[in-house]
């Protein structure tokens, strides 16, 4: 019952922060102005609004979706509640990737998902070896992880500055910002963003087994490490994608997850898709909320999460104390 | 089940096992016992597959265990861990189900089996009117019942258990192992566990494997095996043995 009525106020409340969002802005219409332009497609303000808010809208959402999503796969995989794909570094990785090659080799731009999904591989590989030992104890990944995180945002940043001195054009394909995003990029996203949810989805019964020690679910004849690197890839896919087409942005798998569990239980078939869902609602909000709040100036969704994921990360350690 | 010069390390430098040989009756119970140390839940996570030996082998049924495939073996073998992490928000009958993991493919699923080894496995372990309750709201002795059930939802011939009555007070541990006795009497089921107790071991095992640093230093029926002069060499304890009328021979610790 608590279940229902989560996603169906998820579900209204997304349609309702949509509409929202796509009537707000520079451009302003009033909610029957809008209903009647929706579908007049004449209509030149509308015409705007399809151009410029319709990408940016749908490209929020999917990223929301894909980066809740890769959070719940990580912390099945990793057994530990804390781990969420801009935190442990694997989105610093896509970007870094991505920004590096594409600056080189422009001509490249076509791979930006591919190349996205390798950087975050290597950060998921590097977090995973390195704290393997530990036994993935939750302290130590976030540990190595804010680490790697640190090495491959630096990486960036040093690259960027370099190519500033030698006035090397830097490749804009990660920013951290959702604006000027356009049909192309909601192409990519859905695409690459449904392939992952959908893959997800199929593996919500393996996430479920992962919970499970090791050593019994290897009693029970399940192929623990196979599962664990599919299930990793997919995270990784979906964070990779999300970091290409709307930057780093950190916290929403925690946050998400965190509270999805509280909402409708622990079970991944309905844990997975109940996370997309609610993924999208917050950044689409965040993102929406940061263009309207102090308009005309932009506050970034990435910004506005790290504002309310930091303290939230400290909340959840405490509680991981006790 | 054969365990034959079976060398094995953690490290690479020290061996928990340095050549063991034992043997497995089928349809018996076989109580591994030895000091702490000695490579009693090395040994059994060999015998379940769980570690690989540098040399020597495990067989079962003439076949190495490492060239069955996962699910395959374990149809054949099933094993309780002493110390289990419970998941987050799960009923006994989703735990016990996992056990049915071994006889579902990706395409292939028999309800019908699978609701009826779950059901066996809850009435073999008395655990029919707690189905719906969440795991980790169970007592100890019924969490450990769980985890039995969930092993015996693999329908195997082969159950191991490392020390199955470590945390539990003295009555879950008689109830668990008078569990394991019926499992064997009735159903035929091939028993292999680790025990520290040693007059446990003596009531409840058909067959011993006694353990002394890595090595097998004897097996046999318990009389046989566990005696004034075994408990002197391998636990350095003097003991003497009673009867008692209703279990039979009785050990009784002096001093060491």
């Amino acid at each position: 019952m608590r279940k229902i009525a989560s996603f169906v106020i998820v579900i209204v409340a997304l349609f309702a922060v949509t509409v929202y969002a796509a009537m707000t802005g520079s451009v302003k219409m009033n909610t029957i102005d809008f209903i009647t332009a929706f579908f007049n497609f004449e209509d030149e303000t509308m015409a705007v609004i399809r151009d410029l808010r319709f990408p940016r809208i749908i490209v929020a959402m999917f990223a929301g979706a894909a980066l809740s999503v890769a959070g719940v796969l990580l912390q099945s995989i990793m057994r530990n509640p804390l781990a969420d794909a801009g935190v442990i570094g694997i989105s610093a990785g896509s970007a870094f990737v991505t920004t590096f090659v594409l600056t080189m080799m422009p001509a490249l731009f076509m791979y930006a998902p591919l190349l996205a999904f390798l950087g975050g591989a290597v950060a998921c590989f590097l977090v995973f070896s390195l704290s393997f030992k530990s036994g993935l104890n939750p302290l130590k990944i976030i540990l190595v992880g804010i680490a790697i995180s640190a090495m491959f945002t630096g990486l960036r940043e040093a690259f960027v500055t370099l190519c500033g001195y030698m006035g090397v054009m830097v490749d804009g394909t990660v920013s951290s910002n959702l604006s000027m995003r356009t049909w192309s990029d909601v192409q990519i996203i859905t695409l690459y963003g449904m392939i992952g949810l959908i893959l997800a989805v199929t593996l919500s019964k393996w996430c479920n087994l992962l919970v499970l020690q090791d050593k019994t679910a290897k009693s029970l004849g399940f192929n623990v490490t196979r599962a664990r690197v599919i299930v990793a890839a997919v995270a990784v896919l979906l964070a990779g994608i999300a970091t290409a087409t709307a930057g780093v942005i950190s916290f929403v798998g925690l946050l998400i997850p965190h509270i999805a569990r509280r909402l409708v239980g622990h079970n991944h078939k309905v844990l997975i898709p109940f996370s997309a869902l609610a993924g999208a609602l917050l950044i689409l909000t965040a993102d929406t909320l940061g263009r309207t709040l102090l308009a005309p100036q932009e506050i970034p969704a990435s910004t506005i999460m790290a504002i309310i994921g930091g303290p939230f990360l400290i909340f959840l350690l405490r509680r991981e104390k006790n | 089940m054969q365990i034959e010069q079976v060398v094995f390390s953690h490290d690479g430098k020290n061996n928990q096992l340095s050549g063991v040989s034992a043997s497995i009756p089928k349809g018996k119970i076989t109580t591994i016992i030895g000091p702490n140390g000695c490579g009693k839940s090395t040994l059994l996570s060999l015998i379940s597959r769980n570690n690989k030996p540098i040399t020597g082998s495990v067989q079962l049924e003439q076949k190495d265990v490492l060239d069955y495939k996962p699910k395959q073996f374990a149809k054949k073998l099933a094993i309780v861990y002493q110390q289990n992490d419970i998941p987050p928000q799960i009923t006994v009958e989703q735990l016990v189900g996992y056990g049915r993991l071994p006889h579902q493919s990706f395409l292939k699923r028999d309800e019908e089996a699978d609701r009826e080894a779950v059901e066996w496995a809850l009435t073999c372990t008395n655990l029919l009117a707690k189905r719906n309750s969440d795991v980790s709201a169970l007592s100890g002795g019924e969490r450990q019942r769980v985890w039995i059930a969930m092993a015996l939802a693999q329908r195997s011939e082969i159950l191991c258990l490392d020390e199955p009555t470590t945390y539990l007070d003295i009555y879950y541990q008689i109830e668990l192992l008078e569990l394991v006795k019926q499992l064997n009497e009735t159903y035929g089921l091939t028993i292999v566990m680790v025990l520290h107790d040693i007059n446990q071991a003596l009531q409840y095992s058909d067959e011993i494997i006694l353990m002394k640093a890595t090595k097998v230093v004897a097996q046999g029926a318990p009389d046989d095996v566990i005696t004034e002069q075994m408990m002197k060499d391998v636990y350095d304890v003097r003991v003497l043995f009673t009867e008692q009328p209703s279990i039979g021979r009785y050990m009784v610790p002096l001093s060491i």
